[in-house]
């Protein structure tokens, strides 16, 4: 069984933990600057609560890093340096040096580095990629997203700051955006340049949004809109690809499997409930992992590549950049602004 | 109370949409389809068969005739000219969109019909579909807060025809499709585009084409709004409908989104060898029409001015030019 050790506990650490639990691991502890917070995680999920990083790299076959995004470089240096193959949680890093910096331990290391960009495992994305593999479309050569949602964490005093604090979450762009830049890639290739519009410098608080132009390599066009700027508990997702020959679309308004009308007790209305069940081994985070422990196990190239998850943090970072300039920003020769 | 006949001449079916506008001046009380001319004249031909009405190998003799009104639904690149023949011949001229495909002919349209006392009305039929005009209802009530962006698309299939042919179309999907958007929202915000940065594709969804067939807009709006609007031909021969019509609005209190032709069949048809969608929406063709004869009849000003297709134009092109600069650019209204 594969030793797991956990580096971070916070939400995405425990969709990652229920994730492990139907997979053939042994989870072997958890880290995390809040001692408490580790405790609590051990408690739920099995494992001992290490008070050193340095002793739980040593003690584990695959560390899974689920720290808020600035807090990234340190773990992965750590564990590439410990020579501990890990599972980084997207984005890659805040800043563009320090994942460049992560990427290039990584590779001197020779350690693996898996970056859990999960886009790529939703099944209905993945549905398209292999469409499109399936030249079902042609050549691909629009894409078109969106991934709206209203402002994280709000009244979780926590999360609400971390996010709000766009010098260590980036903003709407690098948190959700990547999601999307990433997804593009795969399908459309290496992006050429970006152009993007948005609240992310409006100084608006508890909101964030932007439309993003791509231009891809190969002549390629992408539309990106990620949005924090939903009204409370709205949450938007929409894939369109068209190729030469054909278009793929998905609305995540599209009706649902399972809808189910019930009476409500005492008004004389109803209440709606509607589901889209997937099977446990099609649970995107559990696929995710799945495959990542199967890279491990066999060597093989995962889904996402160092090279993948450190370009999305470029193009992610030069929309941002163009928003703030209100120019369009080359990604070959893009440098990020010092902080 | 007897109501004037109003004395309707069409010029060119070379725009498909002139059909429609024909069946529905036709149906119309109190409206006379006097005429064809078209320059094609197999078509004008079959086209006033069709409608029930004469043909005019000349158009000097169908400009005789005293109409009231003209339609002018010819290529693109030939609106200028054939608005030149009907100025001052008859009170009103229903132009198809885009106005012109430069801002010198786009001028010289509104100058002569100024000079002359014609009415030059341009067709943007989408203001008078009822889903956007719930939603201009929407954002005038304040529903929305403060508003911060636009998201758009007006989405098509690759038309073939003229459409592909520079010389009389004056572009592909950047000029086709953005000029009805652009004019939407100049409407319901009452705000001009200031500048523009586009990806234009050519060729690129359909390899050989010869034309743009893919547009992205990134626009900014003299309110501050911000926006995008994708103008590609990006729907497959093999998609159930022409294109669509959409615009999602954020403000601070929400967003409003608009689907212009949502109201529609499912319709599977053997015949058709693939699933459609038919629409049973309100026809805005329709509501177009009856406005330009309601012109003619109360003598009043045109609803959607030479001025707003020439303001519609400018956008197009300017995205056209920040396509070639790579970069963004000023919309130029002079």
């Amino acid at each position: 069984m594969t030793r797991i050790g956990m580096i971070g506990t916070g939400a995405i650490a425990r969709v990652h933990l229920d994730g492990w639990r139907s997979l053939p691991v042994e989870i072997v502890g958890h880290y995390d600057i809040d001692r408490d917070a580790a405790r609590r995680a051990s408690d739920a999920y099995g494992g001992a609560v290490y008070d050193d990083l340095d002793a739980l790299l040593a003690d584990v076959d695959l560390v899974d890093i689920c720290t808020p995004t600035a807090a990234h470089k340190e773990c992965v240096l750590a564990a590439a340096a410990a020579g501990t193959p890990m599972i980084c949680e997207k984005p890659l890093a805040r800043h563009l040096d320090d994942a460049q910096a992560m990427v290039a331990a990584c590779e001197e290391a020779r350690v693996p580095l898996y970056v859990a960009h999960v886009v790529r495992f939703f099944p209905e994305y993945a549905r398209a990629k292999a469409a499109i593999d399936d030249g079902e479309i042609g050549r691909p050569a629009m894409i078109r997203t969106v991934r709206a949602g209203s402002f994280p964490g709000a009244g979780r005093e926590f999360n609400s700051a971390f996010y709000a604090d766009f010098e260590k979450s980036g903003g709407v762009i690098l948190d959700v955006g990547i999601h999307d830049i990433d997804y593009a890639r795969w399908c459309c290739g290496e992006v050429e340049r970006v152009f993007a519009r948005g609240l992310s410098f409006a100084d608006i608080p508890e909101r964030d949004h932007a439309l993003i132009s791509l231009r891809f390599t190969d002549g390629g066009i992408g539309h990106i809109d990620c949005s924090w700027a939903n009204p409370p508990g709205l949450w938007r997702t929409r894939l369109e690809i068209a190729g030469d020959r054909g278009l793929i679309e998905w609305d995540g308004a599209d009706p649902a499997p399972v809808t189910v009308f019930l009476r409500d007790e005492d008004d004389p209305t109803y209440h709606e409930e509607r589901y889209s069940p997937l099977a446990t081994e099609d649970n995107p985070y559990r696929a995710e992992l799945a495959h990542f422990l199967h890279c491990l196990e066999t060597g093989a190239t995962p889904r996402v590549t160092p090279h993948d998850a450190l370009m999305a943090v470029k193009v992610s970072l030069a929309a941002m950049e163009s928003v703030r300039t209100g120019q369009p920003i080359e990604i070959a020769t893009f440098q990020e602004a010092s902080a | 109370m007897t109501q004037e006949t109003i004395r309707i001449g069409m010029m060119s079916f070379a725009h498909m949409h002139a059909a429609s506008y024909a069946a529905h001046l036709r149906q119309m009380d109190g409206v006379e389809l006097v005429g064809v001319w078209d320059a094609d004249a197999t078509r004008g031909q079959a086209m006033a068969d069709r409608f029930g009405t004469a043909f005019f190998a000349d158009n000097e003799t169908l400009l005789a005739e005293g109409l009231d009104g003209v339609v002018i639904c010819s290529e693109n690149v030939h609106h200028r000219e054939h608005v030149e023949w009907a100025a001052g011949r008859t009170r009103a001229i229903l132009c198809e969109k885009p106005i012109a495909t430069t801002r010198e002919d786009a001028q010289a349209m509104i100058d002569v019909c100024a000079a002359t006392e014609t009415r030059l009305q341009i067709a943007f039929p989408v203001r008078f579909s009822p889903s956007v005009q719930r939603l201009k209802a929407i954002i005038e009530a304040g529903k929305l807060g403060r508003l911060f962006s636009a998201k758009c698309t007006n989405h098509g299939s690759m038309p073939g025809g003229w459409f592909i042919d520079r010389e009389l179309s004056g572009g592909g999907a950047v000029i086709d499709h953005t000029v009805h958007v652009i004019d939407l929202l100049r409407w319901m915000l009452g705000a001009e585009v200031t500048e523009v940065y586009a990806e234009v594709g050519d060729s690129l969804l359909h390899p050989g084409l010869g034309i743009d067939d893919a547009g992205l807009l990134s626009f900014r709006m003299d309110n501050g709004l911000y926006g995008t609007l994708d103008t590609s031909w990006s729907r497959p021969a093999s998609y159930p409908t022409w294109g669509d019509v959409k615009l999602e609005i954020l403000g601070e209190e929400g967003i409003a989104m608009v689907d212009a032709f949502a109201q529609h069949l499912r319709v599977s048809s053997d015949a058709a060898g693939k699933t459609r969608w038919l629409y049973w929406g309100g026809d805005m063709d329709r509501g177009l029409v009856q406005d330009f004869v309601a012109m003619i009849r109360e003598d009043r000003a045109p609803s959607i001015t030479g001025e707003d297709g020439l303001a519609a134009l400018a956008v197009a092109l300017a995205a056209y030019r920040s396509a070639v600069q790579g970069e963004v650019v000023g919309v130029e209204m002079e």
